[in-house]
């Protein structure tokens, strides 16, 4: 598989093209000390010309175009048979005429590197954007010519880009899956962790990431058929399913990736975290896993009065309790636990667990970490949240599933995927932020509606029933710099708030919107927060009773608002929403997940999600691109000052703006911290405490920032300099 | 057998506790084959004479890394896609950057110490020649990860057979037998500085072309010791040459250009002899003159070329940065920026909530 990969493998040039070293200027400053943002623009051209143009293969007219990639099997005819051939040739001229162009030379190099379509001997290229974007909206439209328009004129306008998996592959015959996330429950016993392994195979075949849940499985040491002593633990598992990630990709796309999730009263806690030790052993080294701890409020409250924890035995937690580890709140059945005999328990320092952490993020950025009991208290669904995904932003509950012998399903239990899609705030602010939120939902939703993914059951059940999407957004620094606000600002906090609360309404109006015109709600719907009586603990009772604020507090920020003619909803539209909602339900169990976006940020002109820069001029290294440098969106010799880097602002800003959108997103966002290299590990942990108390619900990567040596660095190096 | 009662009952020799005269008389072990009989001094951490050494320390300690924490074998698709030529090419350079790590770990590092300025610095030269080691383990690494025995013999029986790359080593080898130390030291520093990077042009180009991105990552963690040992190195170097009188400087000076001029040549000869056919060789060798700059600017002297002669590819240069901060994807690689942490406890306060 790996043997067929997609991306044109060009000899490598001989001669240096200009387009990487024009690029590679914005990071030398010019004579007189500017960043050369020309230079990057030329590398566009350079590129443009001298790689593009010369390798596209061209046709006279969309019709020959169109009958060329179906006839030969690239675009999938039953898409494009849903429309007709006027229709298409009018809707390729109205998007082939927008006069889109490529900002910088990354969003060029990235497109057609990872994403347009190419020659199936990848010599040529098939697509430019605006025909990428023609594709997706085609087969997102299903048929429904409007709509086409709709999402075509979204995403090429930038105001809403969706996930990788879905902008890659839509419209096209030989394809992966258009989800990004998938996450996993493994019980305790053999055939679940087969069957996780062989989830993971399938769904890396197909794409994206796939997370999945350690808590259950037995410790070191437990007893197989009550003979003592005889489990190995939740490591060699880790294993097996690092190797099936790297063994499947999706047609070389894309690496297949993995998280696994460990709660911190595991037995087998610091195993697992051992694993990504600088000098762990070759036999249980974890390279490419990324890992993720599961932390409750007493593991904090332990920390906190200096004690000890104590990790309990999941095989003798699920004899006495009946159900899984996972599926017992740690912080309620501590005291419980701790007193009852008949559960194994071992001991740490739970100080000292939270520096091991710290020092694990200082040397690998792992592991992630999620707080169960703000993640539980904040879910709007019945049941219980035990993990999250690749990137912590996919919060959802989940059921266990149980397997015959032969590894059939005795009982198929609910699993999750998710499908993923960001807004550009600034260009959202720009072209209408309720009609993009719709657009964007409905796109969501028609992935959502598309996908069935019968290798996995669990997962098809669970995206049957919940209709689940997660709805991002990216740009916030970019957007704030433009403005001439200030990260972390008073005035930039209002307007996150603002912004978010903004977002969820339209999001939760268009679902509504859905399950009126379909007569459909999610199931479970009767039994979620949603559906209790106004005034009776209702989730949007926080909007009606005064609890959050629905106006902006400072005067900036109610004047942007003015001057971008974006209406904010009142206390009294969302009564109206509540009433609605109430009588017909929504269509999406999950709405909202803020995901990191690396790739499509870039092409989409940018900063990543809602985090800070990570510096005014970025080097992005990947795979496939290389290692380029991208200068922040919105940027210029002018304004520089309004793009500090994260190291420089710091991690409380970045979690107060978090906090902020936090309050409004029904799962959750990646928020990952900066730290400069003179930090300690206390100085991680009061960040990951703070950010507990602020009621973030998981936390992503540690990012770890070293300055050159006084005296070794380049000399005139934009990164290098503070 | 000895009787255990007899040895508890002999009455303990007293100590006598060494004065000041004693302890400005004692030594470091290193010096011990000049000074049989003196009494020896352990390193004491908490008397810094130089902060550098501490710094230095301490900053070799944040960078420790190992191969095995780069996911090498992602670059295979890579490297089956490469020209015969690239691949045997990379093999070669790659060959001929184990040799030098190889001597600078086990000598270069080494003959250092003895005439070392403080006893940190010589606790600093074992944790460089650790690194070294490392360094040269890593190349066997990629070799492992992406070659045939076959074509690692091959490789390794041109590195022994290349005069070329032989004579290199043996300028320097020559001059770490040198009874100055301050030679020895210009030696190392050049090596570090200077000699290496004709053979790192490779996969940088690579990697400014999006190909072999792990391979580049590991030479890049490489890349950051190196800046530091030379750096190191041309420091203590400065240091010793300020204690000299005028006329050693001048000679000192003399040998180091002369060097330097030796080197450099050999240096361009080796890589036209290597990268025979590509393009990029003009590249290359201004490559080479950027970093003999950099090798001088390290001793402290003004630099050999002219501006013009050392303008390097934008591409190439921008990833020799030492600093650690660009923002990679961690789904495909792991990165050349992670650093290992300082533990800190947290107090009270800290968990005041």
């Amino acid at each position: 598989m790996t043997a067929t990969a997609t991306s044109p493998q060009f000899a490598i040039p001989q001669a240096a093209p200009d387009y990487h070293a024009l690029n590679a200027m914005l990071n030398l400053y010019d004579d007189n000390g500017r960043i050369r943002f020309d230079a990057d623009h030329q590398a566009v051209d350079a590129y443009m010309r001298d790689q593009v143009e010369p390798h596209t293969m061209r046709f006279t007219s969309t019709r020959e175009r169109l009958a060329y990639l179906l006839d030969n099997n690239y675009y999938d005819h039953r898409i494009f048979d849903r429309y007709s051939d006027d229709f298409l040739d009018s809707f390729y001229d109205h998007v082939e005429h927008q006069g889109f162009t490529f900002e910088t030379f990354l969003g060029a190099f990235k497109f057609y590197a990872s994403y347009a379509l190419k020659t199936f001997d990848g010599s040529q290229y098939l697509e430019d954007f605006p025909q990428r974007c023609a594709a997706v909206a085609l087969e997102l439209a299903d048929g429904d010519e409007q709509r086409a328009i709709e999402y075509a004129d979204a995403i090429i306008s930038g105001r809403y880009q969706p996930a990788t998996p879905t902008f890659l592959n839509l419209g096209k015959a030989q394809r992966g899956e258009a989800v990004s996330c998938f996450l996993l429950r493994i019980e305790d016993n053999m055939e679940s962790i087969s069957r996780g392994i062989n989830a993971a195979l399938q769904l890396s075949k197909r794409g994206g990431g796939v997370a999945l849940l350690l808590t259950n499985l037995r410790e070191a040491g437990a007893p197989i058929k009550r003979i003592e002593h005889q489990s190995s633990g939740v490591v060699p598992v880790m294993k097996l399913l690092e190797d099936s990630f790297s063994y499947a990709n999706q047609l070389g796309a894309r690496q297949g990736a993995g998280a696994v999730y460990l709660n911190a009263h595991h037995p087998d806690i610091m195993r697992f975290l051992d694993t990504k030790r600088e000098n762990a052993d070759e036999k249980i080294r974890i390279k490419s896993l990324a890992l993720g701890v599961v932390i409750p409020d007493i593991t904090f409250e332990l920390a906190k009065r200096r004690e000890r924890m104590a990790l309990f035995s999941p095989y003798d937690v699920e004899r006495v309790y009946g159900v899984p580890f996972a599926d017992i709140s740690v912080t309620e059945h501590y005291d419980e636990m701790l007193a009852d005999d008949r559960i194994h328990k071992t001991y740490i320092d739970a100080r000292e667990f939270f520096m091991t952490l710290a020092e694990l993020q200082f040397e690998s950025g792992y592991p992630y970490m999620l707080f169960e009991d703000t993640v539980n208290r904040a879910n709007p669904i019945k049941g219980r949240v035990t993990m999250s995904n690749l990137c912590s932003e996919i919060l959802q509950v989940q059921e266990p599933s149980t397997y015959r012998e032969d590894l059939g399903y005795e009982h198929v239990g609910r699993d999750i995927s998710c499908n993923l899609g960001s807004l550009n705030i600034a260009k959202a602010m720009d072209g209408g932020l309720a009609g993009s939120v719709e657009t964007a939902v409905r796109a969501l939703t028609a992935v959502s509606d598309h996908t069935r993914l019968d290798c996995v059951p669990s997962v098809r059940r669970g995206n049957e029933e919940s209709h689940a999407i997660g709805l991002g957004q990216m740009n916030l620094h970019g957007f704030l710099g433009r403005e001439g606000l200030r990260y972390g600002s008073d005035e930039a906090l209002d307007f996150t708030d603002m912004y978010f609360m903004m977002v969820a309404y339209h999001a939760y109006r268009t679902s509504h919107a859905i399950s009126v015109e379909r007569g459909v709600r999610f199931t479970g719907f009767e039994d979620s927060v949603y559906a209790r009586p106004a005034g009776e603990g209702n989730y949007f009772d926080r909007y009606v009773d005064g609890t959050y604020r629905t106006e902006p507090r400072t005067d900036t920020v109610r004047k942007l608002f003015a001057r971008f003619g974006v209406a904010i909803p009142s206390a009294d539209d969302w009564r109206e929403l509540q009433t609605e909602i109430l009588r017909d339900g929504i269509y999406n169990a999950y709405l909202q997940a803020v995901p990191p976006t690396g790739s499509i940020s870039y092409i989409n002109h940018s900063t990543s999600s809602i985090h800070p820069i990570a510096a005014r001029i970025e080097i992005r290294k990947e795979g496939k691109t290389g290692r380029v440098y991208y200068p922040a969106p919105y940027m210029n010799n002018e304004n520089l000052d309004m793009f500090e880097d994260a190291y420089t602002i710091g991690w409380k800003a970045i979690i107060d703006t978090y906090a902020e959108a936090t309050k409004h997103v029904d799962q959750g966002l990646s928020l990952t911290l900066f730290f400069p290299d003179t930090a300690t590990t206390r100085d991680l942990n009061k960040a990951q405490i703070y950010a507990w108390r602020k009621g973030i619900k998981t936390l992503y990567y540690i990012r770890i920032r070293q300055q050159a040596l006084e005296g070794t660095d380049v000399e005139g190096c934009v990164s290098c300099m503070l | 057998m000895t009787d255990i009662t007899s040895i508890a009952s002999t009455t303990p020799r007293t100590v006598r506790i060494a004065d000041d005269a004693m302890m400005a008389a004692s030594i470091s072990p290193a010096q011990y084959r000049y000074h049989h009989g003196s009494r020896v001094r352990p390193i004491n951490w908490n008397r810094i004479e130089d902060d550098k050494d501490l710094e230095v320390w301490n900053r070799l300690v944040a960078n420790f890394w190992l191969p095995e924490k780069v996911p090498l074998s992602n670059d295979v698709p890579d490297w089956r896609a490469l020209s015969e030529r690239e691949r045997i090419t990379t093999v070669r350079v790659f060959t001929g950057l184990t040799l030098l790590d190889t001597t600078q770990a086990t000598i270069g590092e080494i003959c250092q110490i003895e005439h070392a300025r403080t006893e940190h610095e010589q606790a600093v030269y074992t944790n460089i020649a650790f690194m070294q080691s490392i360094h040269a383990r890593s190349y066997s690494s990629i070799f492992s990860t992406l070659c045939s025995s076959e074509q690692i013999d091959e490789a390794y029986r041109w590195a022994v057979g290349n005069d070329i790359l032989q004579e290199r080593v043996d300028t320097v080898l020559e001059q770490y037998e040198s009874d100055d130390p301050l030679k020895r030291k210009v030696a190392a520093t050049l090596l570090s500085s200077l000699l290496l990077y004709a053979g790192f042009y490779l996969p940088l180009y690579f990697a400014a072309r999006g190909t072999m991105m792990n391979t580049a990552d590991m030479i890049r963690l490489i890349l950051r010791d190196k800046a530091i040992h030379g750096y190191y190195s041309g420091y203590k170097f400065q240091r010793g040459l300020e204690t000299r009188s005028a006329e050693d400087q001048r000679m000192l000076r003399d040998f180091t250009m002369d060097l330097l001029e030796r080197l450099y040549e050999l240096e361009i000869e080796y890589s036209e002899d290597v990268y025979a056919g590509f393009d990029f060789l003009p590249d290359v060798l201004a490559f080479v003159r950027y970093n003999a700059n950099k090798a001088l600017m390290n001793l402290g002297y003004p630099t050999r070329f002219a501006a013009e002669e050392t303008q390097v590819s934008p591409e190439i240069l921008a990833a020799l940065s030492p600093s650690a901060n660009e923002n990679h994807d961690f789904f495909s690689g792991s990165g050349s920026s992670y650093v290992m942490g300082k533990a800190e406890e947290t107090d009270d306060d800290d968990w005041d909530f």
